[in-house]
């Protein structure tokens, strides 16, 4: 794992605690010398790779995901190493934004991106990333975005807290910082001399041609083969494993997978029961892990699991990733029209966080988050039940106080009465 | 069998039910453009009460008038029985690739079409000619029943994906696979994958007397619209319009339960009168300066470097400078 190598140099100079030294300049802790293979050789030359930070809990060394709602969710990010899994809902208008979101942080951040799509040319989909928004005018953005249009009080003199008029504003909304976690506006495409300037790699099944290898049962499917062997192949090659030395700045690969286990990969987990190479899947995710966990590279994969027709398959499919996302859109069920959740539309669930060194995960205590589509950006948010402001809710048990006082009875208004409540 | 002359402009206007029979005949022909309309997939769903042959046909017919190079694949019925009911110009128009006579090659006349039906429907992938194409496969559920689920649908993504001219923004509008799939001969799996990668999906119903059709329409990145048509095709193939119900997709919010106002009934006033506002503005606060000391003390706060404590002794306190433990014995 690509863990932040305090806990390693750690380990190391547990062994060389032998007699105090007589003189003072040397002291009996000795520094192991640097580590000759993998990814981890000194700690302090990891947290410098621009976009990434070291996880207050863990160590581990994260990334965002591209948007800072998320990450918050997630425990501070995604970890090097792994895998985020999308379940996309169901007619796939929400999780192809997430994906984007991701790959444009990368470009944001100057990390490699490798796009694999069985649907669409990578090409056109870097085409359609979102743009960032910079310092000076996402406050303007967002509080367009928020509806309200507030006067600008700038020079407006305060009554009574008028001693601080000449101290700095405050900014009220998410200011971008340029160290973790960027902001975006969905609605505008990302400036062309950024994608000409990002380095990526692109894989599309239907340009690449089949081998005649024939392929034996309960093996992978040729699409996910191929697709195996050209992450190796950018990895070895660009040094992502630690494999070419002489690569002194390190760097992060963004892996995006579009839509894994359609049948457009050559997979036919959607389309029956019992299929035919029914753990081509779960083998190409324990592969894809294995090729993670060696190299700094993180990778965001989107699933159709709502056409999979074996459950079971699903189970294994979220036990073999590491961080399971699901949306659940509201489109086209009944809670359209509820009004619980005429705000939102849809759920997102985070079905589960992966322990990485660790024997708990960071779950958050919030489960109902709802996610909501605004014109220029993607938000996440608590789903709070509103206020019964019905009449009916006080009035009810007025009555039930009223009726028993009615009642004509010998003995005082409880006995008699006796309807629901036993009032003491 | 010929159409009345109409003028079937783009500016129609939206037809209610009560209007008469004449104006009925204007949207004749306005379901089978919006279904054409978004190009690539369009899935034709059927049943054994609702057949949707009929209406393919009605799509094969518009497609030609309009002038697009037809392709049709024919699993199903012959020849013949396909061809029957069309004019003779569209019947020209048609290139028919028959594979209902002799599917597995068995007379070995060479009649029969190289490399069964997958190599012909890879063979249209590689296109001909420049303009529209439509593809009608008569029917989607053969070629599913003959051939692995996963390389219908790669064959059916390429088809509809045929353009490889770079800087073609939409070149899956240009062509048009028309596929008849029957309902009950496929599970929920196929069905659900044909659906995720259809564009178009029409599925036929009806009630005892009036058929219908309810479409939805996926467009990529957007949320997806449905309507309902209730139709019946005549016997050159041409579709009457009764009527549509369109069903939008955003939520109608509910008309019954009026939204509680929880600002009426307070025992606190939350509305200021112009008169009170004034008394409000008015008031003098506690420790409202005027301007003038306010900037005093805000300027004199920006050019002092340290900060003065103004101190009055009171009568207990003890001003003595020497150090008040020299007495103490340490």
């Amino acid at each position: 794992m690509a863990a932040v190598g305090s806990c390693a140099s750690g380990s190391g100079t547990t062994g060389s605690v032998g007699a105090a030294a007589a003189s003072k300049n040397v002291t009996s802790f000795q520094r192991k010398g640097p580590r000759a293979s993998g990814t981890d050789s000194g700690g302090s030359r990891l947290v410098s790779i621009a976009g990434t930070r070291p996880s207050v809990r863990n160590g581990q060394l994260l990334v965002s995901t591209g948007l800072p709602a998320l990450d918050q969710l997630l425990g501070g990010g995604l970890a090097v190493g792994t895998v985020l899994l999308i379940e996309e809902d169901k007619y796939n208008v929400y999780s192809p934004l997430l994906f984007k979101y991701f790959l444009a942080e990368g470009i944001i951040n100057g990390h490699t991106l490798l796009v694999a799509s069985a649907k669409e040319n990578p090409a056109d989909i870097l085409q359609e990333l979102p743009a960032p928004l910079l310092d000076d005018n996402c406050k303007k953005e967002f509080d367009e975005d928020a509806g309200d249009h507030k006067a600008p009080d700038s020079n407006i003199k305060m009554k009574i807290a008028w001693r601080y008029q000449l101290l700095p504003k405050m900014e009220a909304g998410p200011v971008s910082s340029s160290r973790f976690g960027h902001y975006y506006d969905a609605s505008k495409k990302i400036p062309p001399e950024l994608l000409k300037a990002s380095k990526w790699h692109g894989f599309f099944l239907p340009e690449k041609v089949p081998s005649t290898v024939n392929i034996e049962p309960c093996s992978l499917t040729h699409g996910y083969i191929e697709l195996l062997r050209f992450i190796q192949k950018v990895i070895y090659e660009e040094g992502f494993d630690g494999s070419n030395p002489q690569k002194k700045q390190k760097n992060i690969l963004r892996i995006g997978i579009q839509s894994l286990g359609s049948p457009l990969w050559g997979d036919d987990v959607c389309c029956t029961q019992h299929c035919a190479s029914s753990h081509s899947l779960t083998k190409f995710l324990y592969v894809l892990r294995g090729l993670l966990r060696t190299s700094l590279s993180a990778c965001i994969i989107t699933m159709p699991t709502h056409l999979i027709q074996n459950k079971a398959i699903i189970a294994r499919i979220t036990n073999l990733s590491d961080t399971v996302v699901h949306l659940e859109s509201f489109i086209g069920s009944d809670r359209e029209t509820n009004p619980l959740y005429k705000d939102y539309h849809g759920l997102i669930h985070i079905r589960q966080i992966p322990r990485l060194n660790n024997l708990i995960c960071d779950v958050s205590e919030v489960k109902d988050l709802a996610f909501k589509l605004k014109r220029k950006s993607f938000t996440i948010e608590r789903l709070h039940l509103p206020p019964d402001l019905s009449d009916t809710v006080s009035r009810s048990s007025k009555q039930d106080l009223a009726e028993p006082a009615k009642l004509p009875g010998p003995g005082c208004g409880m006995t008699a009465g006796g309807k629901k409540h036993l009032d003491f | 069998m010929n159409s009345p002359p109409l003028s079937l402009g783009a500016g129609q206007q939206v037809m209610t039910p009560s209007k008469g029979v004449g104006e009925r005949k204007i949207r004749r022909l306005e379901m089978l453009e919006s279904v054409l309309a978004l190009g690539g997939l369009v899935l034709l769903r059927d049943s054994v009460e609702w057949e949707g042959r009929s209406l393919l046909k009605a799509l094969i017919k518009k497609s030609a008038l309009r002038g697009e190079q037809v392709h049709v694949l024919g699993c199903e019925v012959s020849e013949e029985e396909f061809r029957e009911g069309f004019d003779s110009s569209i019947n020209s128009q048609l290139v028919y690739h028959d594979l209902f006579r002799d599917p597995l090659n068995w007379s070995k006349t060479g009649e029969a079409l190289p490399g069964g039906p997958l190599g012909v429907l890879r063979a249209m992938c590689s296109r001909t000619g420049p303009g529209p194409v439509t593809i009608a496969l008569d029917s989607l559920s053969w070629l599913l029943l003959h051939l692995p689920c996963t390389t219908v649908c790669q064959t059916l993504h390429a088809l509809s994906h045929q353009d490889s001219r770079p800087g073609d923004s939409s070149p899956v509008e240009h062509v048009h696979v028309l596929g008849l799939l029957h309902g009950e001969l496929h599970g929920p799996g196929p069905m659900g994958t044909l659906s995720a990668l259809a564009r178009t999906e029409v599925t036929l119903s009806g009630t005892r007397s009036q058929a219908s059709a309810h479409i939805l329409y996926r467009r990529p990145q957007q949320r997806p619209t449905h309507e309902t048509h209730w139709f019946s095709i005549l016997s050159d193939f041409g579709v009457d319009l009764q009527g549509v119900s369109p069903l939008k997709s955003q939520p109608h919010p509910d008309p019954l339960t009026p939204p509680v106002d929880p600002t009426t009934h307070l025992t606190f006033n939350l509305h200021l009168s112009k008169k009170e506002k004034e008394a409000k503005d008015s008031l003098t606060l506690p420790f409202q300066f005027s301007s003038e000391k306010q900037q005093a003390l805000l300027c004199r706060g920006l050019g002092q470097a340290t900060s003065h404590i103004f101190y009055e002794p009171d009568a207990y306190d003890d001003l003595d400078q020497e150090d008040p433990d020299d007495d103490l014995d340490i």
